[in-house]
């Protein structure tokens, strides 16, 4: 170790090389949601939880309700299903992806976050478009039931609903980055996730159809906001068959509307609250 | 010397608590300066760093770092400082260069992009050669895991100063680390203070890395217990002595008294002599009797710590 090797290198000029504050902050999300989609597929968990977690849900319980009582439906109970888990498995990734910050800031790893000279609303925005990024890739275990399901699918209704993934990602992560304004034990983020996702994945309309839910089910399934996103998914896929009205339950309009409106006012609550409980403790 | 960190009235008063974590503190740090930081747990160090580094709000109180105001430019603060914090914050499910990638892209420092080798020739050349300084090339893009406390601690230092910060916070930077690991981290850091005239904060519990500092805070229920260099606090806190022994051990005491020299007995039975403004030279060639234990006790940092932190818990009790 000599000094005039450290002098070398303390030499060099180290001012920003990106001037413009906006392309900073830019520049930042874009690192920390790369370092999120390295650290879900790094993550041997979290790989076997996306295979097991389709294989369960669609082969198991999908596969039998389809067996059973799919034969009552008026449309195609699988390719139904097969949607609705789409948009679950996004909703549900990014969300889980955003949860962890909660542990994160336990463990430490966001202090260095917090302290670099870039907004708050970046940090969350880079989490989110990360966790988005790694619940998309999560897909694959969804997809790969097509193949194994025997599920009848046009390549081309697939696809449409496959670029709306980002939409679907995004509103995930917005109910995530809301939760983890609220919550900031570990422990109760991890119960609170479970409670979270299962209620919205039964009641949602991810896997049962929920266009006949009345009374106090009826009431939780309009509340739950992954209902429109899986509505809005569906309104792609089944846009122009003779099953939409059977299967889709509002106009693709309000589908979208609400879940923008819902990601806008659960990111600012969600980031204000975390930002200030983060400080102000 | 300019002052980059102005710590003026500073309380900190935690949600639900009853008492002030930090309560009324100022002092200033100059450029340049090893400042240490001391106190035992619960004094408040963790809290005032937090603040300092904007972690954590204040509950009313002044703060500029690097003439910076912390409330009103948070972002130029954070910018202007390095942090080692008490707990590792790095990222175990990256790379050691996939971490200082991340940090000098949240730092603006150059564009991120998905992979090392997409990186500019000059960050390539600079991670590298940093790594080969701590001893971390061959380590490099091997997954954290694999990583000693130590290496783990030197990946935190290179990446705290990847942004060139003309303050480093270092929040017990050796903890559970092997005394040759801290060796070789503070060589290391002693070399960029010298190069780069880095002003370090440091807290720690290790008091012989507090030694070298410039001056030492020492603050103890949230307020400063005292403030000075480390020869002024040994100074004003322990005595100087010698401690000596003879075969005619009542004729040494005889002749030490007829001295009119303040003697006692010391923990191992032996007579120790306190002396202020005496060298103990000078009491040594007055002394006849042939002695057989010659000493000279210089106090340690650590002694005058635990004589001010004990000290003020007795009052405290009393």
């Amino acid at each position: 170790m000599t000094v005039d090797v450290v002098t070398n290198v303390a030499r060099v000029d180290t001012e920003p090389r990106i001037r413009s504050g906006m392309m900073r902050e830019l520049n930042a999300a874009f690192a920390i949601a790369w370092r999120e989609v390295l650290s879900a597929i790094r993550n041997p968990v979290s790989i076997v939880f996306t295979v097991i977690v389709p294989v369960i849900f669609m082969g198991i319980l999908g596969g039998s309700i389809s067996q059973n009582l799919g034969g009552a439906l008026p449309y195609a109970y699988l390719p139904f299903m097969l949607i609705g888990m789409i948009a679950n498995t996004l909703y549900q990734g990014t969300i889980t992806g955003m949860t962890n910050l909660v542990e994160e800031r336990e463990n430490d790893f966001t202090a260095e976050l917090f302290v670099a000279p870039i907004s708050r609303y970046t940090v969350l925005i880079g989490k989110m478009l990360g966790s988005a990024i790694a619940a998309m890739i999560s897909l694959i275990g969804v997809l790969s039931m097509i193949v194994i399901m025997q599920i009848p699918m046009d390549a081309g209704d697939l696809l449409r609903v496959l670029a709306l993934a980002p939409i679907l990602a995004v509103a995930g992560g917005a109910l995530g980055i809301l939760f983890i304004g609220f919550v900031n034990d570990p422990k109760v983020a991890g119960l609170g996730v479970v409670l979270l996702v299962f209620p919205q994945m039964f009641l949602s309309g991810a896997l049962i159809p929920n266009a006949s839910a009345t009374g106090l089910l009826g009431v939780l399934s309009t509340l739950m906001p992954m209902t429109y996103s899986i509505d809005l998914a569906r309104n792609i896929f089944y846009a122009g068959k003779p099953e939409y009205a059977l299967a889709v339950l509002h106009p693709f309009w309000f589908d979208l509307l609400i879940t923008a409106v819902v990601c806008i006012v659960f990111i600012v609550i969600g980031t204000t609250m975390f930002v200030r409980r983060d400080r102000n403790r | 010397m300019q002052n980059v960190i102005e710590v003026q009235n500073l309380v900190k008063r935690y949600k639900k608590a009853n008492v002030n974590a930090v309560d009324s503190i100022s002092f200033d740090v100059a450029q340049g300066e090893l400042f240490a930081f001391l106190g035992p747990n619960g004094a408040g160090k963790t809290t005032t760093i937090s603040i300092l580094t904007t972690s954590l709000s204040k509950t009313s109180g002044v703060v500029t770092i690097n003439g910076f105001d912390l409330d009103r430019q948070a972002r130029d603060v954070r910018r202007s400082i390095g942090i080692i914090f008490q707990n590792p914050t790095i990222d175990l499910h990256l790379s050691a260069e996939e971490n200082i990638r991340l940090h000098v892209a949240l730092y603006g420092i150059y564009g991120y992009k998905p992979f090392y080798r997409m990186m500019p020739a000059e960050y390539r050349r600079r991670v590298e050669r940093l790594a080969q300084i701590v001893g971390i090339d061959k380590e490099l893009f091997k997954p954290l895991r694999t990583y000693s406390g130590g290496m783990k601690r030197k990946l935190e230092i290179i990446r705290s100063l990847m942004h060139r910060p003309g303050i480093l916070f270092l929040d017990e930077p050796t903890s559970g680390l092997d005394p040759v690991s801290r060796a070789s981290l503070w060589d290391y850091l002693r070399e960029v203070r010298n190069e780069d005239g880095t002003t370090v904060f440091l807290t720690t519990h290790y008091l012989d890395e507090a030694e070298d500092a410039d001056r030492v805070c020492v603050v103890d229920h949230g307020h400063i217990a005292m403030i000075g260099s480390p020869a002024h606090m040994k100074r004003e806190l322990l005595e100087r002595a010698i401690v000596v022994d003879a075969a005619d051990r009542d004729g040494l005491l005889a002749e030490l008294a007829a001295l009119e020299l303040r003697t006692a007995l010391d923990p191992n039975g032996l007579i120790r002599i306190a002396y202020a403004a005496d060298t103990a030279q000078s009491i040594i060639a007055r002394i006849k009797t042939p002695l057989s234990v010659l000493r000279v006790h210089e106090p340690s940092l650590e002694e005058a710590y635990v004589e001010l932190v004990s000290g003020s818990h007795e009052e405290a009790r009393a």
